[in-house]
Formats: structure tokens, sequence, C-alpha cells
């Protein structure tokens, strides 16, 4: 019953997406595109808006994607992205005089390095210590943005940024080409990562374990997995995604850091994870759609539409997920033993 | 069981909050790094009892934008006086707007009698400071007096004026039709007066130029902070065309004029114009774009009311206008074509003596 459910909405998904991308090319190669509310809604310009805004919430719904799918709940994702962007920025800054791509990745490697730790403080403090995981997560959120705005060196300049890299032969694809295979190299690994993160949690041995962590513990535990180890080791991943994402809005998105320039994306991230029911692919989708919310409002003010609010634009995403969480559309079902802290039954660690 | 129904509850409650706050607010800001104060040993007194206070809208005072310009003000005429930082002259930074009333209380209750504030959104403020406190003497940055008050200046610009110029440059520039603005939020006038004057400023060289700019979609305390946005925004409009941008709202401006720095053709084929100070002196990663800068000079202006204000004790009440126009081209200088410079020195003097109008109605 479940399962057909599951395919039904599958199809409508896989549909409209179809659709979708119908659309876009023929707007952007045919006189479709002389229409204004064509182009605002179908044009390359809105599409890659959709893409770039969506990737640092993509990473982020990875990170709770695999803290929770082991059981770890992560709302301090947004403390991690912050932490990760100003890792990088104080990498890049401090690397200036280097070869432009080095330095960069040098950034990339901080970032990675620093949400990597975030996840190990929210790791050692939710497993070794037991505290309750949303204050472990506050905690994360709290301890960024304050560090990062007390250690931050308003006029450290970072020079350069990653430029974008058209993929020979597939970016003369029309459309297509321009707006998925033109892009800077973050956001290519983004797109690989959750193909990779899908992979992994469904067809191997590693994906097995951690889900049956975030199950059911004690199951796993009896056939000799190393809960606690699984947990750690995710949420450390976990954070070195958030990490990245910041990393993406410091050394390809904007080319500066800025307090608290990560502005909520970790949250909704979260809630893109939640609204995607767990799934990698559900995530990015819902990613997607918040992006796509976000260009749709800039480009009706770009045409000059001010018939509709923006405001009610922006809010669209936020009310999918409430309409989403609260069990309209199918059932969204979170890992049964997220936020339970694990014990060995002889209660030992 | 109930962990996990906590879990789905809060995560409901968060995004819930930012429906409410129209886009969240990041929680919690460190604790306020008090203006670094290192004069407490030195005890110098200064000839002059004055002590200056300046409170930033949120932000940092080393923000390369308004607070900066205004602060630097601040130590200019101070320095000029012969006062000490800390013990003459400081600063509060604000962390969150709700704290506005209360840095100004902090410098009244200090004894301070100059005390700058910086931003549209402190207006109330320090109206309502000003009332309680006839003695001292308060400058509001970009704060419009309707009424006045006998101990406040405001100090406003005519941002249309200098949006004007910035806008008939673009469209001297432009090659293809296409010109964009992004900006800050149209909840603060001065955002709209550049706005509006840039794009009469277009017009007025190119009826037919096609206009698109955009504001921050977000409520003003983020408007200025947000330099993702505002670079994917920049990104947005030169993937529809547009080949010059004008980058008008802090930091959110700054990100838009990263982006066109670093796009293919910068300097060559699509141009950024800065706002508010000559952003080639604070904004050194636009300099591939970068053509010149909508300024209002807030540093001599704020000197000059500081200074007069200390030779002989008058508040001036109402309305000061500082001055407002284009910064200069700098390594650009060569690039642009006399003709279009003259045609900008002829708008200047033309808004100057008033021969010429920006037609934009507040």
């Amino acid at each position: 019953m479940g399962k057909r459910r599951y395919r039904v909405t599958s199809y409508i998904i896989g549909g409209l997406i179809l659709v979708f991308i119908v659309m876009a090319i023929l707007v952007n190669t045919t006189s479709l595109g002389d229409s204004t509310w064509m182009r605002v809604f179908f044009g390359i310009s809105a599409l890659n808006f959709t893409l770039r805004a969506s990737v640092p919430l993509i990473l982020g719904a990875m990170c709770g994607i695999l803290c929770e799918r082991t059981g770890i709940i992560n709302i301090g994702i947004e403390g991690m992205m912050l932490a990760g962007a100003f890792a990088a920025f104080v990498a890049k800054t401090n690397t200036n005089d280097w070869p432009l791509l080095a330095s960069l990745l040098f950034g990339v490697a901080a970032a990675l390095v620093t949400g990597g730790l975030m996840g190990l403080l929210h790791g050692v403090f939710s497993i070794r210590y037991r505290m309750d995981q949303i204050i472990s997560g506050t905690v994360l959120i709290i301890l960024a943005a304050g560090l990062t705005a007390y250690l931050f060196d308003r006029n450290a300049v970072a020079e350069g940024k990653f430029g974008t890299i058209a993929i020979p032969g597939l970016s003369q694809i029309p459309v297509l080409g321009e707006v998925i295979f033109t892009n800077p190299p973050l956001t290519y690994t983004t797109l690989i990562l959750v193909v990779v993160i899908h992979i992994g949690f469904f067809y191997t041995r590693w994906g097995l374990r951690s889900r049956a962590c975030g199950e059911h513990p004690r199951a796993a535990d009896t056939v000799g997995i190393n809960v606690n180890r699984f947990r750690y080791m995710n949420t450390i991943i976990g954070g070195m995604l958030a990490g990245l994402a910041g990393g993406f809005l410091v050394l390809e998105a904007v080319g500066q850091f800025q307090e608290g320039m990560t502005a909520g994306r970790g949250f909704i991230s979260l809630a893109a994870m939640i609204f995607g029911n767990w799934m990698p692919f559900g995530a990015m989708g819902a990613s997607l759609l918040f992006g796509y919310t976000q260009a749709l409002q800039n480009e009706l003010l770009l045409a000059g539409v001010t018939t509709v609010p923006r405001q009610f634009v922006s809010m669209i995403p936020y009310i999918v997920t409430i309409v989403a969480v609260s069990g309209f559309v199918g059932r969204v079902r979170p890992p049964a033993a997220e936020g339970k802290v694990y014990e060995t039954e002889g209660g030992s660690e | 069981m109930q962990n996990k129904r906590f879990a789905v509850v809060f995560s409901m409650l968060l995004v819930l909050a930012m429906v409410l706050s129209a886009c969240t607010a990041v929680p919690a800001a460190p604790a306020q790094p008090a203006a670094d104060a290192g004069a407490a040993g030195e005890a110098a007194a200064p000839a002059s009892d004055i002590k200056i206070g300046l409170v930033t809208d949120v932000g940092r005072v080393n923000d390369r934008s308004f607070n900066q310009s205004a602060w630097e003000g601040v130590v200019q005429a101070a320095t000029a006086l012969g006062l000490t930082e800390g013990e003459g002259y400081k600063y509060i930074e604000t962390q969150d707007s709700k704290d506005y009333a209360d840095n100004i209380q902090q410098f009244i209750d200090a004894g301070f009698n100059v005390i700058v504030t910086v931003g549209f959104a402190m207006g109330e403020a320090t109206a309502k400071a000003a009332a309680e406190n006839p003695d001292i003497y308060f400058i509001g940055v970009d704060q419009f007096q309707g009424e006045p008050i006998a101990n406040v200046t405001g100090l406003v610009f005519n941002e249309d004026q200098s949006g004007f110029l910035a806008g008939a440059l673009a469209a001297q520039l432009s090659k293809s039709g296409t010109i964009a603005a992004v900006l800050g939020t149209d909840l603060v006038p001065p955002v709209v007066a550049f706005k509006e004057g840039y794009e009469l400023g277009a017009k007025y060289i190119n009826p037919d130029i096609n206009l698109i700019s955009t504001y921050h979609p977000g409520e003003i305390s983020q408007a200025f902070v947000d330099p993702e946005w505002g670079a994917a925004t920049a990104k947005q409009a030169l993937d529809q065309k547009a080949d010059v941008i004008f980058g008008a709202g802090g930091q959110t401006g700054n990100g838009a004029l990263q982006e066109v720095a670093s796009a293919p053709g910068a300097g060559t084929d699509v141009f950024c114009i800065g706002v508010d100070t000559d952003q080639w002196e604070t904004l050194p990663a636009a300099h591939p774009c970068l053509v010149s800068s909508a300024m209002k000079l807030i540093t001599p202006a704020t000197i000059e009311l500081i200074n007069t204000y200390a030779a002989d004790g008058t508040m001036t009440a109402g309305n000061y206008f500082g001055g407002a126009g284009l910064a200069p081209f700098h390594d650009f200088d060569e690039k642009i074509p006399q003709e279009v410079k003259d045609k900008l020195d002829e708008i200047a003097a033309g808004l100057a003596d008033g021969s010429l109008t920006t037609g934009y109605q507040p």
C-alpha cells in the first residue's frame, strides 16, 4: 500500500519535472519567450538563480540527512555552515599570494575540516555526554555566530573566487547546457554528492548499517555494529558537508565573508530535509523548490510586476513545508531512533 | 517517541518563526564588544569639554559603508579638537535594531553631549532621546526631520541627484540597452531615492532604456547584510543582458558589485557602480568593473556639523543637506569617453544651479 502510493507520487513529480524542463527549453529557444510571464517563470536567469541559491541548501540538507538517518538530530547546520564559511575566508585571505586555485582549494579544505570539527563537537556533546541533541545543536549555532563575529577581521580581503567551468560538449546543449553544465566547481561537486550519498545510503553496506543505527540501534548492535561509531562518523561527514556549504558561500558565491552571512540557510535546509522525507533526491528537490521561489520573487521585481506582492511569493516554500510536515501530501517519516541516546546493554559506552 | 515528536514540532516552530519574520534571523548576537577603550589610564583632559558618541546602525563601524563614513567624520573632527578616543569620543555598534534606544542611553548616561546616530532606522529612537535631553546635541545621519527638534540635525542628502548622475553614466556606457540596480530595501527612503534617481537619470539620456531593478525581499535588519543574495541577483540581471549594474545596499550591494567584477567581460563589456562612499577605496574586490560610485559625502558633513557646534555651541535644527555626487573614475578615467564626462559635468552643473531637476518626488 505504502509502496504503491510512493510510486504514484514519484510519477507525478517526475511528470512535473519533465513538463518544467520542456517549458524551459521552449521558452528560451522559441518565440514563447517573448511573453514576460513565460520569461519570469522559465527564463534562463531564473533557472540559474534557482540552482545557485539551492546549492547551500542542498549541502545543508545532505548534512541533516547523514546525521538524522543515523539517529542524531542536527539543528546546528546553520552554525556548521557559518563556521565553515569563516574558516574558508580566513584560509583564503591568508593565502592570497598563492596561485588562485591552490588558495581556493586550501579554503575548501579549511571549510571541510572546520565543518568536520563542528560535527565532532556535536557528536561529543550528544553521544559522549548524552546532551539533548536540540540543545547541542543550538549551542553550535550560538558558538559559531559569536566566534566568527568576534574573530572576523573586516579589513581582510579575499582575492578571487571560483569561476565557471563549461563542460565541453554537454555545455552546448541548449538551455540545459547553460543552466546545468556551465557552473563553478562546487556546484558540480554538490550535484555529484547528492548522487553519491543516495547510492551510499541505499546500495552499500555503510548505508544499510547507518540506517539501521537510526531506525533500530538495538538490532544493529545485536549484529555487531558499533552504533556510536557510526553516529560519530556520519555526524562528522555531515559537518563537513555543511562546512562545504559555507565554503561555497565564501569561495564561490560571494568571494567575501560577512557576519551571519548564512542568513538562516541552515534552517531552511532542515526544512528541505523534512520536506524531502529524509531522502537525498527528495531534499534536493525541496531545496530547488525553495531556490526557485526566491528566483521568482526577483524575476517578478525585475520584470516590473507589482500586482503580486513579493512577500506572498517568498512565503510559498514555508507554507508548502508546513503542509508537507503536517502530513497532507503523503506522510514524511523521520528515522525511528532519531534523537535517542544509544547505550549498550551493559550500560557502559 | 516523545523526542521524535518534539523534533518535528520544533522544526515546524522554526519554519513558522521564519514565515512570521519573513525569513530568518541569526539568533543571539555575541556579547557587545565595547569600543576599545584604551584610555582609562591617560587622563589628559581635552581642552574642550565636548564628548562625541556614535551609535552605528546594525552592523559594524568599519563596514566600508555609511557607518564607517560617519565614524571617520567623528574621528577627524574629534582629533582636530584634541580629543582622545574612548575618553572624548567613542562608538557603540548596534547588534540588533531593538537596542537603538539603549545604546543612545548609554552615551547619555556616560555624559556624552554630542551623539551621532547613523541610519534612517534610528530616527525614532533619536527623536525620543533628543526630546528627553534638550542639552545634548544629536546628529541623525539619513534621518529626515519632518518637524524640526531644536537639538537634532537631520543630516540628509539628495540621493536622487547622485543616483541621477549614476543613471546618466550607466545609460551612456550601456551597449545592450539594459541596465540594472540591485538594492537594499524600499523600506529605507534614501535607497528609494537612489533607485528613482538612477532610473530618471538613465531615462534622461535614453528614454527607451530597459531598466531592471530589484529590492532585497527581507526586512530592514536583513536587507543590507546579505551579500550572497546581492551576488546571485546581480548574476540574474547579467543573465537578462544588463551590462551596467548599480549596487546600492551595504553588504548586499557589495555582493552585487563583486559578482559583476568576477563576471566575464568585467570592465570591458559589463560595469558596476557603487554607492554611498567612493567604493574604489572601500571595496578593492570591485576594481575590475567599478566605474564610479553614487556618493553622499557623509564624512565632510559630519565634520562640518561637529565643528559648528564646537565653535559656537549652535545646534542646527531641522535638516542639513550634505553633498552628493559621483566618485572619481579612477582606473576607468581613460576608458570613459570625453563626451560622456562632458555630459555628466553638464548634468551636475544643472543640478547644482537648479536649472535641471531630477523629477523625483519623495
